[in-house]
């Protein structure tokens, strides 16, 4: 399972696909949004991309995988306007 | 059937047929990339989905399409009209495989062979290996600007290094479009593959919305990259989405020292309007000090407003500062420096994304449910007419009838809006019956080593599902009968002084409630002597009564059955059926079919049909003590006719009208119902129909109102039934009979 619910933190690990969508908007829609932790993770699919980036989760754990590193967290950083 | 296969199966029906409209566009005009990434991707996309069933052969077969039209696209190849021929011919084999998937869900044993077959075939256009073949060079030297203000310092020096360094560096403009995602495309996956990747940006396309109405499955996102690699092999990495990639070489003169985006007057103005946001941001001790600042920006927008640059009028500024100025606050001018930023940021050559077509497949059954449904509805609504007399004559109360009949109106007016409705959803455009002509027209041309041009015009124009497909066998037929016999060979043509190459025009249009059609050749033309000469070599007519046939009657002779004007029956039409098929179809639907011609001008077909022929509107009459319905379209008149003024010449009865002798028969005679008892005093009720344009005249016992029926074919152990075209139910309850008259006279 991709997605994983741990504490406060939501994991979102190895390889995530376009399935978990849904699933990952449901949890950011939430009233108490989950931070994200994407340590594990090694691809995010674009439609999670965009989940990530339109909710704006309050906090983001940087992922291992130094392509989302680089490129990813620029738009999902919180500090950015 | 599978539910994948079922889906599958019309998809690529669609597929193949847009590949097949737009190949056969591009043999015109081989240039135009659109069309050809529209084959490709049409190829490419069945290519895909068929891998999931058993369906090897298919899969090959497309692959080498798809091999073909890639050199093509990479303009290795040009489009030849042998090339087309053979693509086609591999289309229709898959076209054929999808039918028999649909059948039995396997292909015929023989497929592996075919499809081996037809590999050779598309093979042979492929250039051999080695054959070295022209190479476009990629739009190098080209400034992009756009691009590299996207880059932070160290990436702009990144770049110039790479490039300094004599290696290819590409610029790649990425715009997925919205519906990627339901076809498997992850295009952060994509970009993944970039080998040396000096920079990714990636940025919403339009603002997110709000949490709730976020749509993950429609892609939002565009992406800028820059990569270390030759721009073939970029090109190659997004051969799949080529039309929404855009790749540009860039080269070392394109990377001036400075930043060159610092220096436009976009980025100018943007900075100053990021200064102005900064002013306004600023806390404020008190409200004076707010005013004040309100006031500077104001004066620094009014300067701004003179730049052609910016969207920006006099006006805005001032609405803006006075509503700043009486809130004491500074959100309306926020808002105007949002707007104008996002002006000013928006990407200026924002290719245009398609709209994605939402469009929702139904089950052609599950609308005429609804219809049906709908038509009951319309027919049980007409009962509240008769229960407002009821209430009335029966209980007496008036005010109670007054109100029925009041909901009865706004019932009325909402059934007959949903039927409007309904009519909407079935009405289809008549480039579902065109769409294959481009194709028959170019085979046949080919065939008979004619040339023609086929001209569509007013394929948007609309009718009912039923008339649209009811109609592409006469069209064809006629079309057929154009090019085998009205266009004459080129030698002819230049022999006559005509272009060598004929024109066909196929054209629709609205005319009132009626679709017309015509098709119209600049042939040979029908000669009427050869026509009249034909009549009496075939025995319709002795030589005296041809001779009386005006032209345009001798050319009517063609809608006569088995009347086949060509010499020689040829393998495309001529064998005697035809003509008198398309005027049966035809009147069949409720239209009218003419030819007209013009000795080496060329023939004119014209068809005229009802939009649609779910709805009749008929009149009701009294015969023989039935209710009967008749179809308001023949219905000339109605008069009553004293029985002294009836004439009867040997058998029939006939009256004068018009100075015209009319026939006369009674309804209840025709239908076998006891006919009323004659009284010399009371005058025949007459009902004067046109039935093939010759006036005829129905005595009925009694007229009654007109009324819109949903017409139900009789179907079953009636369908056999002569004289009736199909049944209604009315607002009591009762079934009406509509009366078919061409039948029944």
């Amino acid at each position: 399972m991709p997605l994983r619910l741990a504490g406060e933190a939501l994991h979102l690990e190895a390889e995530c696909g376009v399935e978990e969508a849904l699933a990952l908007l449901e949890h950011l829609a939430a009233p108490q949004p989950p931070a994200i932790d994407l340590r594990t993770c090694t691809h995010l699919h674009t439609a999670l991309v965009q989940v990530l980036a339109a909710c704006r989760p309050r906090a983001v754990t940087l992922p291992d995988d130094v392509f989302l590193a680089r490129w990813l967290m620029p738009l999902l950083d919180p500090s950015t306007p | 059937m599978n539910p994948l296969l079922a889906c599958f199966v019309p998809e690529s029906r669609d597929l193949l047929q847009a590949a097949a409209a737009s190949l056969l566009r591009l043999e015109k005009d081989s240039h135009d990339e659109a069309l050809i990434n529209e084959v490709f991707r049409a190829v490419h996309t069945i290519k895909g989905s068929s891998g999931l069933f058993d369906a090897a052969p298919l899969t090959r077969l497309v692959h080498g399409a798809e091999d073909l039209l890639g050199e093509v696209r990479a303009k290795r190849l040009t489009l030849s009209s042998d090339m087309v021929d053979r693509l086609l011919d591999a289309l229709d084999q898959v076209s054929t495989w999808v039918d028999a998937l649909e059948q039995r869900e396997c292909l015929p044993a023989d497929a592996a062979a075919a499809a081996q077959e037809k590999l050779t075939a598309l093979r042979a256009m492929m250039p051999a290996a080695g054959e070295s073949a022209v190479v476009v060079p990629g739009r190098a030297g080209e400034t992009h600007a756009d691009w590299l203000s996207l880059l932070d310092e160290a990436e702009h020096r990144a770049v110039s290094q790479r490039l300094a360094g004599g290696e290819p560096v590409v610029a790649i403009r990425y715009t997925p479009d919205e519906g990627c995602f339901y076809r498997g495309e992850d295009p952060l996956h994509l970009l993944r593959q970039l080998p040396d990747l000096l920079a990714l940006r990636i940025a919403p396309r339009t603002a997110w919305p709000d949490i709730a109405e976020l749509d993950p499955y429609r892609c939002n996102l565009i992406f800028h990259a820059v990569a270390v690699m030759a721009h073939d092999a970029a090109a190659h990495l997004f051969r799949y989405v080529a039309e929404q990639a855009e790749i540009v070489q860039l080269s070392p003169s394109a990377l001036p020292a400075a930043d060159p985006a610092e220096d436009s007057p976009a980025a100018l103005l943007c900075g100053l309007l990021a200064e102005q946001r900064r002013i306004l941001a600023l806390p404020a001790q008190d409200a004076d000090e707010m005013r004040r600042r309100i006031a500077a920006v104001a004066g620094a927008l009014a300067n701004l407003s003179q730049s052609p640059a910016l969207p920006l009028r006099q006006g805005d500024v001032d609405a803006a500062v006075s509503a700043a100025l009486d809130s004491g606050r500074p959100q309306a001018l926020l808002a105007l420096l949002d707007r104008l930023e996002q002006c000013l940021t928006s990407p200026r050559a924002e290719p245009a994304t398609r709209p994605a077509a939402r469009v929702l497949k139904v089950d052609q059954e599950r609308v005429d449910r609804l219809m049906n449904l709908i038509g009951e509805l319309v027919v049980s609504k007409n009962a509240l007419p008769f229960l407002a007399r009821r209430a009335e004559e029966v209980h007496g109360s008036r005010e109670m009838s007054r109100e029925i009949k009041e909901q009865y109106a706004v019932i009325d007016r909402l059934a007959q809006e949903m039927q409007g409705a309904i009519m909407q959803v079935r009405m289809i455009p008549v480039s579902e019956v065109f769409e294959r002509f481009p194709r028959l027209v170019r085979d046949l041309a080919r065939q008979l080593d004619k040339r023609i041009e086929l001209v569509i015009t007013g394929e948007d124009t609309a009718a009912d599902k039923t008339m649209i497909e009811a109609l592409g066998d006469p069209l064809l037929h006629i079309v057929r009968n154009a090019i085998d016999h009205g266009v004459e060979p080129a030698a002819q043509r230049e022999a006559a002084g005509k272009p060598d190459c004929a024109t066909l025009r196929l054209s629709a249009c609205q005319e009132g409630d009626q679709v017309v059609i015509e098709v119209a050749d600049d042939g040979r033309g029908m000669d009427p002597a050869r026509l009249r000469h034909l009549a009496v070599e075939k025995g319709l007519f002795d030589d005296a009564q041809a001779g009386r046939l005006s032209d345009q009657e001798a050319v009517n002779l063609i809608f006569r059955a088995g009347f086949s004007t060509a010499a020689t029956v040829s393998d495309l039409s001529g064998r005697g059926v035809g003509m008198d098929v398309v005027r049966t179809t035809v009147d069949r639907l409720g239209g009218a079919v003419t030819v007209t011609s013009e000795v080496g001008r060329g023939t004119r077909v014209r068809l005229s049909l009802p939009l649609s022929m779910a709805i009749m509107r008929v009149m009701m009459v009294e015969a023989g003590g039935s209710l009967l319905g008749i179809p308001m379209d023949l219905i000339a008149e109605t008069v009553r006719l004293d029985p002294r003024r009836v004439r009867t010449i040997k058998q029939a009865e006939t009256f004068v009208l018009h100075d015209e002798v009319v026939p006369l028969r009674r309804l209840a005679d025709l239908l076998g119902l006891p006919l009323p008892p004659a009284d010399p005093d009371v005058h025949h009720a007459v009902l004067v129909a046109r039935v093939g344009n010759a006036p005829v005249g129905l005595v009925v016992d009694r007229f009654r109102e007109g009324m819109d029926v949903i017409l139900k074919p009789l179907d079953g152990v009636l369908a056999g039934l002569r004289g009736y075209t199909g049944t209604a139910l009315l607002g009591d309850g009762s079934v009406l009979l509509v009366l078919d008259l061409k039948e029944l006279l």
